[in-house]
């Protein structure tokens, strides 16, 4: 019986050309927002990168679950949808941005990586639009999450349907001006980071640019009498930092709780128009900056 | 001058490289053309003034082109910005009109650094991957493919921040090749290489041409390579064609032999001198007109009748390098 | 002997730029050559004064002291010598002709801007000297860094990857330059990758690897000395086959290759195999058409030099 004939393959290990589907433009755009949007929460990173990240995630939750045990207990709510903590906010969201909007931008503009996009079947829009719309989704789940939070440790304790009712229609605002926030928050510290390669400089802008104006505002607002002042001065005293311009258009727009940062009276829809002219600003900024940027 | 003679894979390489082993055909039509081609920048500054070229299928080297020039072109071939005047074509589509679509099908290596240091090469190349179009898995695959390709499979998860000149500039390479390019645009390559890191890079990069089926086109200032490793050559000076031809109709030969013997060349000129043959010295080497089969006997003669140690004869080939030695002027780009 | 190092190393802690070089750098153009990392920009700047050696001796001769004397911390030796080092070191703010004045003028030039101007003609700048800095192309960066520093006359000039980023044009420009300036006595030394160009410009080569040096001299002279590696010839004739088969029979001949483009000769003495050839062709009757050492480029010996 004749034994089978002992075979053997080589295959062929040269390049391999790609035939099959290529996605499109709205595709690769949506892998960059979710690359940075990953980079934004120092995922994929190393552990360094997600100290900030995380420090500020749980620092924020952190009234949502004390508020949680106070309720339990039998107290009311002790934050309002619309403004959670307010101080908390603004100086979690400060250093947030402040150290994350680097990591977006500044990086990329150090390391002159910005031909190898351009260069790929992207339109020179999309990166910016990308990086814009990650940090915003980042911002969001910033401040979202712990109003979620807010509002489940909320109705946990709570006593009837109509107790939940009374949560959720009070919630959907406050998410609302969550978003507000994420929109303007994301565009001012994006197009600040970019103006640098270096992320300590960048991360130094944005921080201090942040502050100085939230404490112009509030020094001007104290300085003209304090909120509950009518004068006009305390009234558009809040017009010169964006957080404060944020709690004036909540407010302009019906926002109930206490305004700490601004009380505009009339002079709401000049905080509503503010808060376009601004962002539109910053968003035109940062298109402008990465269609002149050229290296090669 | 003594030519450097480690041609090593010029003579196996075909002088049109067709398809690589099981590549889809690819047309043979040029693969870049421009026509009148004029880019002015505000502030009087002309870059290019009416380049009319065309780019061939191949290995082709881009010559000359200093500064404004040559990343001018490189952007208005990529469709990122628009000349101001004339038209060009990559593939055959136009750049004013097709930036994406040439963007897809086309592989650019930068000459500059740009590489974030804190990531690894896999990742990297990965995401540009993504970048091109690729979907996920793909992105994976053939961004380790690549890297195996140019010669970083061992290396490919260390952070980029750690690797030598010459691996960064394989990363480059590889990013470019991961979404399968029809067309390579490579921007001095060889850039702060040492000679072994460049050996390694142009082997690299013929083995591409030749085997992978891939057009590639390098912008050098090293005639030298270009002479190795191109098919083609195209030559700008002050942002218009100087000239473009086949490498081989720049080293034709020039009916000129080279004899280079190790002492005694004065001897044995004057003896050629005898025998009918008017040589001219050039350094190390005489050079002698040759004005037929004859003259190699009576060259060989001369030196085995002097018994003279013969170290060297050869058909002296031209070089590219003439072409920029018969202007007087040096270039101020 | 211009400049000369003897048992020269230089460390940073742990590290080893330099380790045990002796050296002799006369007049003419010298090439420093090396891979990446190997310590030639160091020994560069420890002939330029800017570091001292870690152990031994360095030190320059030059006209106005032939005895010889070291760069470092000797700021009068900078009459004689300039560095034109290898990273952008241009203030981009200014003209080109107020760079190379403002150099004159800190070397104490009796005349600068006449020195000036007649250092920018030198390397063909003239027409763009009036522009700022910013706007030249990499390779007008260098050639005004080199007529900065040129423009006190020196004996010697030390030059770190200079055609870096040149086109073609302005590079056979330089090279000229710097070959005049080698037959006019000067004491040039200049680092580069490209050995093509190195085998052209320089009589001789300084290898430097992992700190060492590893050859000095002729690199055909050192080529020579490799006698290890037998030499390879490709002949071409009218008749290969008897060629080829007289060629084995010499004893300087190792092995001959037979294929369809010629032959491959290996032999194990290079001037043996020389004086054999023409001899050996004229009495077959055999028309030699190529005769071509194939590992004799600088090229070659440079990898020889690397991988052993």
């Amino acid at each position: 019986m004749p034994e089978a004939q002992a075979t053997g393959v080589i295959h062929d290990l040269g390049y391999r050309s790609y035939d099959g589907p290529r996605l499109g433009r709205a595709q690769i755009v949506r892998a960059l927002i979710w690359h940075s949007f990953r980079s934004a929460w120092g995922i994929g990173r190393g552990i360094k990168a997600k100290i900030i990240p995380i420090l500020a995630f749980v620092a924020m939750c952190l009234p949502a679950i004390v508020n949680a045990f106070a309720v339990s207990q039998g107290n009311a709510r002790l934050f309002g949808y619309d403004v959670y903590d307010p101080q908390l906010r603004v100086v979690v969201l400060i250093i947030f941005i402040a150290a994350q909007a680097p990591e977006l931008v500044s990086r990329d503009l150090r390391s002159h990586v910005l031909p190898l996009y351009f260069s790929r079947p992207l339109r020179r829009d999309d990166y910016p639009l990308a990086k814009y719309i990650a940090l915003t989704l980042a911002c969001l789940v910033l401040i979202e999450v712990p109003l979620l939070l807010l509002y489940v440790g909320t109705i946990a304790s709570a006593k009837s349907g109509h107790d939940v009712w009374n949560q959720t229609k009070a919630l959907i605002p406050g998410l609302g001006v969550g978003l507000m926030w994420a929109v303007l928050v994301a565009a001012i510290g994006l197009v600040l980071a970019s103006l640098t390669g270096r992320r300590a400089y960048a991360t130094g802008i944005v921080a201090i640019a942040c502050f100085l104006t939230w404490i112009v505002s509030i020094v001007l607002i104290q300085a003209e009498g304090g909120i509950t002042s009518t004068s006009t001065g305390a009234r558009i005293g809040g017009l010169f930092s964006p957080f404060t311009i944020l709690d004036g258009v909540r407010i302009w727009l019906g926002g109930t709780s206490p305004g700490e940062d601004a009380n505009p009276g009339r002079f709401g829809p000049l905080y509503g128009v503010l808060f376009v002219i601004l962002l539109a600003a910053c968003l035109g900024g940062l298109a402008t900056r990465y269609r002149n940027v050229s290296r090669s | 001058m003594t030519r450097s003679v480690m041609r090593w894979h010029r003579s196996t390489m075909p002088s049109n490289p067709g398809p690589g082993p099981g590549g889809p055909t690819r047309i043979a039509s040029p693969v870049i053309e421009t026509r009148a081609l004029t880019k002015v920048y505000p502030g009087n500054v002309t870059a290019l003034d009416g380049l009319t070229v065309s780019v061939a299928p191949g290995v082709t080297g881009l010559v000359g082109a200093n500064g404004a020039g040559k990343s001018t072109l490189i952007k208005i071939l990529l469709g990122l910005i628009p000349p101001s005047q004339g038209q060009a074509t990559v593939l055959g589509h136009d750049t004013r009109d097709s930036g994406e679509t040439i963007r897809a099908l086309l592989g650019y290596m930068p000459e500059h650094d740009c590489l974030p240091p804190d990531v690894t090469a896999t990742e990297f190349v990965t995401h540009l991957g993504r970048m091109s179009g690729l979907p996920p898995t793909v992105a994976k695959e053939r961004a380790a493919e690549s890297l195996r390709h140019v010669g970083l499979h061992e290396e490919r998860y260390r952070l980029i921040g750690t690797y030598s000149t010459g691996m960064k500039q394989r990363v480059k390479l590889a990013q470019a090749l991961v979404g399968d390019p029809r067309l390579l645009l490579l921007d001095e390559p060889t850039n702060g290489l040492d000679p072994a890191g460049r050996t390694a890079m142009l082997e690299l990069i013929g083995r591409i041409g030749a085997e992978f089926g891939i057009s590639i086109v390098v912008a050098s200032h090293l005639l030298g390579e270009i002479e190795r490793i191109c098919d083609h050559l195209v030559a700008i000076d002050a942002g218009r064609l100087l000239r473009a031809d086949s490498i081989t109709s720049f080293t034709m030969a020039s009916q000129v032999l080279a004899v280079e013997v190790e002492e005694g060349l004065a001897q044995l000129q004057a003896e050629l001198a005898v025998r009918g043959l008017t040589a001219t010295a050039q350094q190390r080497v005489l050079l002698v007109p040759l004005g037929g089969d004859d003259t190699y006997d009576v060259i060989r003669d001369a030196v085995a009748d002097l018994a003279l140690p013969l170290c060297r004869l050869e058909e002296r080939r031209h070089q590219v390098e003439e072409l920029f030695r018969d202007e007087g002027k040096v270039q101020h780009a | 002997m211009t400049i000369e190092l003897r048992n020269v190393s230089r460390w940073y802690g742990n590290v080893v730029a330099v380790n045990d070089v002796t050296m002799s750098i006369g007049p003419g153009v010298t090439g420093l050559l090396g891979p990446n990392g190997a310590g030639k920009s160091t020994i560069m700047h420890m002939i330029a004064g800017f570091l001292p050696p870690s152990r031994g001796e360095l030190t320059v001769a030059t006209a106005s002291d032939p005895a010889g004397r070291p760069s470092w911390r000797n700021p009068d030796i900078y009459r004689d010598m300039a560095l034109v080092p290898e990273r952008d070191s241009v203030y981009a703010f200014l003209t080109g002709t107020q760079f190379v004045t403002a150099t004159a003028k800190l070397h104490q030039l009796a005349d600068p801007d006449a020195a000036a101007v007649r250092a920018i003609a030198l390397l063909d700048m003239a027409d763009a000297a009036d522009r700022k800095v910013a706007t030249y192309s990499k390779g007008m960066r260098q050639r005004i860094k080199v007529a900065a520093a040129l423009v006190h006359d020196p004996e010697v000039l030390l030059l770190d990857e200079p055609f870096n980023g040149m086109d073609p044009r302005q590079r056979l420009h330089m090279m000229d330059l710097l070959d005049k300036l080698g037959s006019e006595g000067r004491t040039i030394v200049f680092s580069s990758h490209i050995l093509e160009e190195v085998e052209r410009l320089s009589g001789t080569i300084q290898v430097v690897v992992a700190g060492r040096l590893a050859a000095s001299g002729d690199f055909r002279a050192i080529r020579r000395l490799m006698t290890s590696r037998p030499h390879v010839f490709t002949v071409r004739s009218s008749d290969d086959r008897t060629l080829g088969a007289a060629l084995i029979g010499r004893p300087a001949v190792t092995a001959v290759d037979l294929s369809g483009t010629g032959l491959q000769v290996r032999t194990s003495d290079y001037g043996a195999f020389c004086r054999d050839i023409a001899v050996l062709a004229r009495d077959h009757g055999i028309r030699l058409r190529e005769v071509q050492p194939t590992d004799e480029s600088l090229e070659s010996v440079f990898a020889y030099l690397i991988a052993d």
